[in-house]
């Protein structure tokens, strides 16, 4: 294998690994010591795991005896601190007192184990898995800059090399928006695809769980473990699970690519649009037919998703509000926590109205395209400490800005993925979004697949 | 006397109808902040969505799921 084992993606490593040409042991000291060299600078992890080269050494002997598990088999990978694990402490990113998870596997960890994976730490969250900026992580193109939220360290760890892949959760954007900030991929699938069991709670119908990685490959590897019917997650549902490495290696073309030009072309960065505006033409000029089409409803999801998610939130931290350790959470989602009470059950419930009427509106889009594409953000990572932002020539709020353009999945449930698809004029990367049917991720991983293909964006690492 | 506790003019309406048992000014911060988001829930309540189903269906069967 030529170059160094920690800039190798999963897709790489496989063969590899199987082959006895690489050893699990010696990919996760790499990362081991990428850790120790790197992450006093980024601070993706908060805690790494004892037992990660113990579980090194088993695969190893596994796979040496001739029983490879599968593609994950020696292969070390991140975990959100929002995951319980049953040998790492669980945080959800909160020092306030009186909290405390269990120690056992949630199930997407349980799945990764199972797989032979090696568990090598939990990456930082957002606290609960609220807000976009995950303190005090950096982001590893810019140390000055945030790595997004709320899977900030999941993302910046992949983008590092510190871990192959690793686990995130997304209820408004928390894995999309991190990965385009990162220049990772990151897949939101279709809500139901991959249990939540053991992930803390942030908004019960919102949250999602799903990997972040360094291709699109990768992401299909990650998948076939991660996906599959889990009764322990009320939402979880039993659709059968394909074989997503079908997805790849096929061209766009016979496709049908929408571009929802209303809400997701509106105040973006300039390079932003211009990178998105260049994806498209390329997936034009590799055969795909490209539909615009508009969805004036999403003009009324901020409302929805701020009902949902703020009541939700607000509900499942009922007790901590009651007994006190609120106002030990970070100022800023102590707010949220509280704000959430001020959301009426009428405006939740039409909130929920409106999720139906929106997944309506895509149903009637999905049937004449295959997926819908546009930018994953309108603006690319900002500076640590800066709440506004330039866009467009105008001042917007971060928190508004930076999910505008992923909240519209989580409302409609449906499978969405970032890739990488260019950097700014600063070098920093910029994310591609593209949205499918109901449990038609292959599609999804289709077109993201042959588009990473064609460029180069995967290849580059960031300088550290 | 204590006033009748059913006397809408002894209901504190924070902290009965929201249970938020915050000191004013810290009620202050929080509508204040609060005021951005207001914006874009009264945007949603002009929708006249009457026919439409929320999204969350109650399900009676959830204790009952099985691997299948």
């Amino acid at each position: 294998m030529n170059g160094e084992l920690w800039k190798q993606p999963l897709e790489m490593l496989v063969p590899a690994i199987r082959a006895g040409k690489v050893s699990p042991v010696a990919l996760t000291e790499t990362c081991l010591e990428r850790i120790e060299k790197v992450d006093d600078k980024l601070d993706s992890f908060i805690h790494v795991s004892k037992h990660a080269l113990e579980s090194a050494r088993a695969a190893e002997r596994e796979i040496k005896a001739g029983n490879w598990r599968g593609p994950l088999h020696g292969i070390p990978i991140g975990v959100k601190d929002n995951y319980l694990t049953r040998d790492m402490p669980t945080t959800a990113g909160s020092v306030a007192p009186g909290l405390s998870f269990p120690l056992r596997d949630s199930a997407a960890a349980a799945r990764l184990r199972a797989a032979g994976a090696v568990l090598i730490g939990k990456t930082r969250t957002h606290e609960f898995a609220w807000g976009n900026v995950t303190p005090p992580v950096c982001n590893p193109w810019d140390l000055t800059r945030v790595p997004s939220g709320s899977s900030g360290g999941s993302g910046a760890a992949v983008a590092a090399g510190l871990c192959v892949a690793a686990l995130g959760s997304d209820t408004g954007g928390s894995i999309r928006m991190p990965a385009a900030a990162c220049g990772t991929v990151g897949l939101k699938a279709t809500f139901g695809r991959v249990s939540r069991d053991g992930v803390v709670p942030h908004s019960w119908s919102l949250d999602h769980a799903g990997p972040l990685t360094r291709t699109v490959a990768d992401t299909a590897l990650m998948m076939q473990v991660l996906a599959g019917y889990d009764p322990a997650d009320p939402a979880c549902q039993g659709q059968p699970v394909p074989d997503y490495a079908k997805a790849l290696g096929k061209t766009v073309k016979g496709l049908t690519v929408g571009v929802c030009r209303n809400h997701f072309f509106e105040n973006l960065q300039e390079d932003v649009e211009s990178a998105v505006e260049q994806a498209i033409a390329d997936l034009a000029a590799a055969g795909a037919q490209i539909i615009e089409l508009e969805i004036p409803l999403l003009e009324y999801g901020l409302g929805a998703i701020f009902a949902i998610e703020l009541s939700s939130s607000t509900a499942y931290h009922d007790a901590s509000l009651l007994a006190g350790r609120v106002p030990h959470y970070q100022p800023d989602v102590r707010m949220l926590v509280e704000m959430g009470r001020l959301v009426t059950g009428p405006d939740y419930l039409k909130a929920e109205q409106y999720r139906s009427a929106l997944m309506a509106e895509y149903r009637k889009v999905f049937e004449s395209v295959d997926v819908v594409i546009g930018p994953t953000t309108p603006i690319t990572a900002w500076k640590r400490g800066e709440w506004t932002v330039q866009v467009a020539g105008k001042p917007e709020s971060v928190l508004a800005a930076s999910w505008r353009f992923t909240y519209p999945y989580n409302l409609t449930g449906l499978p969405a993925i970032s890739v990488p698809c260019g950097f700014d004029r600063d070098g920093l990367p910029i994310g591609l979004q593209i949205a499918g049917r109901p449990f038609d991720e292959l599609t999804v991983l289709r077109v993201a697949r042959a588009y990473e293909c064609a460029h180069d964006w995967k290849d580059r690492r960031p300088p550290l | 006397m204590e006033k009748p506790v059913n006397d809408p003019a002894n209901i504190d309406p924070y902290k009965e109808l929201f249970g938020l048992d915050s000191p004013p000014e810290r009620l202050q911060e929080v509508l204040t902040a609060y005021g951005d988001i207001l914006g874009e829930i009264r945007k949603l309540r002009t929708l006249d969505l009457t026919d439409v189903h929320p999204a969350i269906v109650f399900e009676p069967t959830a204790p009952y799921r099985k691997t299948p």
